[in-house]
C-alpha cells in the first residue's frame, strides 16, 4: 500500500540526517550509545515520513520523554516535532470509559451464563484469551494503550507495514556500507 | 414443526415492523411447501416475492449503495461488508432450487432459525447479500458477492441454491462460532435505517446490536492483519491470528535493534559528514526539480573532501553529470522524478543493487529509466574498478 520507494526515500533521508545530529559517526561514544543513537534516528525517522498516525505520536513521545533525545527531535524534526507529539487528552478519557463498559458486560455475560448453553462459554473464554492478546499488543504498538480494540488493529497493520519498510532499508544501508567499506 | 417457532421469533423480534412479518409467514410458507412439495402452490411463492420487492427494493438499493460508497478499505472489507449488509429480508426460497435444497430436517430446521439469507437473483435482495460468515471457511461463498448490486438487475434464481447449500452446511459445521457470526449487520452508522432480524434466541437490544456491529468491524480488521503477516491465512480464531500478528511485531522490532546494533558496529568508519551539505540544505532537490538548469546547480553541492570514503562518491558525481546529459532532452516530469531520487541517493549509496533499487521503483513509469539505469550501472563498473 504505502511501501512505495519515495516512502522509504524520505525514510532514509531523515534517518542519514538524525545519524549527523546525533553524531552516530563519531568515535566519542560507546557502542551502546551509538546504537541507541541510531536507533532513535530510525525510529523518528520512521514516525516522520509515516506522517501523522497515533502509533507514529505514540512514538515521538516515548521517545521525546528522554530529555536527551528531545533536542535532537526537535531539530531532526523541526516543524512536525509539534504535530506529531501526541496530545495527551485523548489518553485519560478511554479508561475511564472503559472501566463502565467492562463491568456493564461482565453483568451481562453473568445474566447470559445463568440461564445459556455452553457454548456462551466457550465464547467468554475465546474472548479471554483474545484479551489477553490485545493487551500484549497493546504494550508492542507505541501508543497503544488509548486505543480501542478497532484502531488498534489499524494502527498494528500500519506500524507492521511501516517496520517492514524500516527493517528494509536499514539493511540496505548496512549492506551499502559494507560494501563500500570492503571496496577500499 | 418449525415453522410456528420461527414466526414467534420474528413476531418478538420485529414487533415494529410489521412488513417482516409477513414476510416471515410467506417464509414459512415457503419452507413448509418445499418440505411438503404435493402441497405445494405454485403462486404463493412468485408473488410474496414480488410484494416484498416491492416494499423493500428500495431501501436495500440505498442501503447497499451507501455501503459501497462508504469506500471500504480493500476488496476483502467491502467483500465482507456487503456480505454482512443488513440483509433484513427472509430467506426467499426460489421455486426451482427445491433439488438443491437439503431435505435433511435438521438442516431445514437451521434454515427457520436463520433470519437472513442470500437470495441471490431475487431482484429484491439481489444487492448480493449473504449470511455474513466472516470466517474464512465461508470465504468462497462470498467471491461472487461483489457483483452483487450489478446483479440487482438479474431475475435468475439459478445461483442462490449452490449459496444455500453452503450456507446451511457450514452452519451445521460452525457451531462454536456462533456468538462471532453476525448473521445480521447492524452497520448502521451508514445507513438511514437498518432492518434487523435477530437469531433465534438472541435479543435484539441495543447491546447485542452494537455487540455484533463491533464483532463485524474487528473480524474485518482481523482478515486485513491476517493478509499481511505471512503464513497467516490459514489460521482461523481470533486468538491464534493475534498470536502471529504479535510474534510478526516483535520479531521484526527486534530486527530493528538488531540492525541499528550492526550499523553502529560498523558506523563509525562511515563518514557520513560529506553528507552533510546535501543532507542540511533541503532546497537541493528541489534546485534540482526546477528544470533543466537545476541540473547545473547540483554538482557543486556535491563534496569535495579528500577522505577515502568521499571519494568514491566523487566518483559518482562524475558519471551522474554525465548521465544528466540526454535527459535534457526529455520530458520535464520523468526529470524530475529521476533526478529528485538520484540527488538523493547517488552520492550515498553507489551499490549498485541498491542504487538500481531506488532508481527503479520510483521511475517505473517512465521509458527513460531503463536506458539510464544500464549507464548507471556501467559507470558505476568503471568506479568500482578504480
Amino acid at each position: 500500500m504505502q511501501l512505495t520507494s519515495s516512502f522509504k526515500l524520505v525514510f532514509l533521508k531523515q534517518m542519514l540526517r538524525g545519524f549527523l545530529l546525533s553524531d552516530a559517526s563519531s568515535n566519542s561514544m560507546s557502542f551502546h550509545e551509538r546504537k541507541n543513537a541510531i536507533k532513535l534516528s530510525a525510529d523518528a525517522a520512521i514516525a516522520f515520513a509515516r506522517g501523522r498516525t497515533r502509533w507514529s505520536q505514540g512514538l515521538i513521545t516515548n521517545l521525546s520523554k528522554n530529555e536527551k533525545n528531545k533536542e535532537i527531535l526537535k531539530s531532526l524534526l523541526g516543524r512536525e516535532y509539534d504535530n506529531l507529539r501526541k496530545p495527551c487528552g485523548n489518553s485519560l478519557k478511554i479508561p475511564r470509559s472503559k472501566k463502565i463498559l467492562r463491568r456493564c458486560l461482565r453483568m451481562c455475560s453473568r445474566r447470559k451464563k445463568a440461564g445459556r448453553a455452553q457454548h456462551i462459554c466457550k465464547s467468554i473464554l475465546a474472548k479471554a484469551l483474545a484479551k489477553k492478546r490485545i493487551q500484549v499488543l497493546k504494550k508492542l504498538v507505541p501508543g497503544g494503550e488509548s486505543m480501542d480494540g478497532f484502531s488498534l488493529l489499524d494502527e498494528t497493520l500500519d506500524y507492521a507495514m511501516s517496520l517492514k519498510a524500516q527493517v528494509d532499508v536499514m539493511r540496505r544501508l548496512l549492506k551499502t556500507s559494507k560494501a563500500s567499506l570492503n571496496i577500499k | 414443526m418449525e415453522p410456528p417457532r420461527s414466526s414467534g421469533v420474528g413476531i418478538d423480534n420485529s414487533g415494529e415492523y410489521s412488513p417482516e412479518i409477513a414476510e416471515t409467514l410467506r417464509f414459512e410458507e415457503e419452507i413448509q411447501s418445499l418440505i411438503h412439495p404435493s402441497s405445494f402452490d405454485g403462486s404463493a411463492a412468485p408473488t410474496g416475492g414480488g410484494s416484498f420487492t416491492a416494499l423493500l427494493g428500495l431501501p436495500a438499493n440505498q442501503a447497499v449503495e451507501l455501503l459501497h460508497d462508504s469506500g471500504a478499505r480493500e476488496p476483502l472489507a467491502s467483500r465482507i461488508r456487503v456480505g454482512g449488509h443488513p440483509v433484513h429480508r427472509p430467506f426467499h426460497l426460489p421455486l426451482d432450487c427445491s433439488s438443491a435444497f437439503p431435505s435433511n430436517a435438521t438442516l431445514v430446521d437451521r434454515a427457520a432459525r436463520f433470519s437472513v439469507f442470500a437470495a441471490e437473483g431475487s431482484p429484491a435482495s439481489s444487492s448480493g447479500r449473504l449470511k455474513a460468515e466472516p470466517q474464512d471457511s465461508d470465504s468462497p461463498p462470498l467471491d461472487p458477492i461483489p457483483t452483487g448490486p450489478a446483479k440487482r438487475k438479474d431475475t435468475g434464481r439459478s445461483k442462490c441454491d449452490v449459496r444455500l447449500s453452503l450456507s446451511f452446511k457450514s452452519q451445521a459445521k460452525a457451531t462454536a462460532k456462533k456468538s462471532k457470526n453476525a448473521e445480521e449487520n447492524t452497520d448502521g452508522d451508514k445507513l438511514p435505517y437498518v432492518h434487523v432480524r435477530a437469531r433465534r434466541g438472541q435479543a435484539t437490544d441495543n447491546h447485542s446490536l452494537a455487540e455484533r456491529a463491533r464483532r463485524e468491524k474487528i473480524n474485518v480488521r482481523m482478515k486485513l492483519l491476517q493478509e499481511l503477516v505471512p503464513g497467516c491465512s490459514k489460521i482461523t480464531g481470533t486468538a491464534l491470528v493475534l498470536d502471529e500478528i504479535i510474534n510478526h511485531v516483535q520479531t521484526l522490532q527486534r530486527q530493528v535493534e538488531f540492525l541499528s546494533m550492526r550499523l553502529a558496529a560498523v558506523n563509525p568508519r562511515i563518514d557520513f559528514s560529506s553528507l552533510d551539505s546535501y543532507l542540511s540544505a533541503e532546497c537541493g532537490p528541489v534546485t534540482v526539480r526546477n528544470g533543466p538548469g537545476g541540473v547545473v546547480v547540483d554538482p557543486s553541492l556535491w563534496p569535495t573532501d579528500a577522505t577515502a570514503e568521499a571519494t568514491r562518491r566523487l566518483l559518482v558525481p562524475q558519471f551522474w553529470h554525465i548521465d544528466l546529459v540526454p535527459p535534457q532532452l526529455q520530458p520535464q516530469q520523468s526529470l524530475t522524478t529521476w533526478e529528485r531520487d538520484g540527488a538523493a541517493h547517488s552520492q550515498l549509496l553507489p551499490n549498485p543493487t541498491t542504487s538500481l533499487f531506488l532508481y527503479d521503483p520510483a521511475n517505473s513509469g517512465n521509458a527513460n529509466v531503463p536506458h539510464l539505469t544500464a549507464k548507471l550501472k556501467t559507470a558505476e563498473d568503471r568506479a568500482l574498478n578504480l
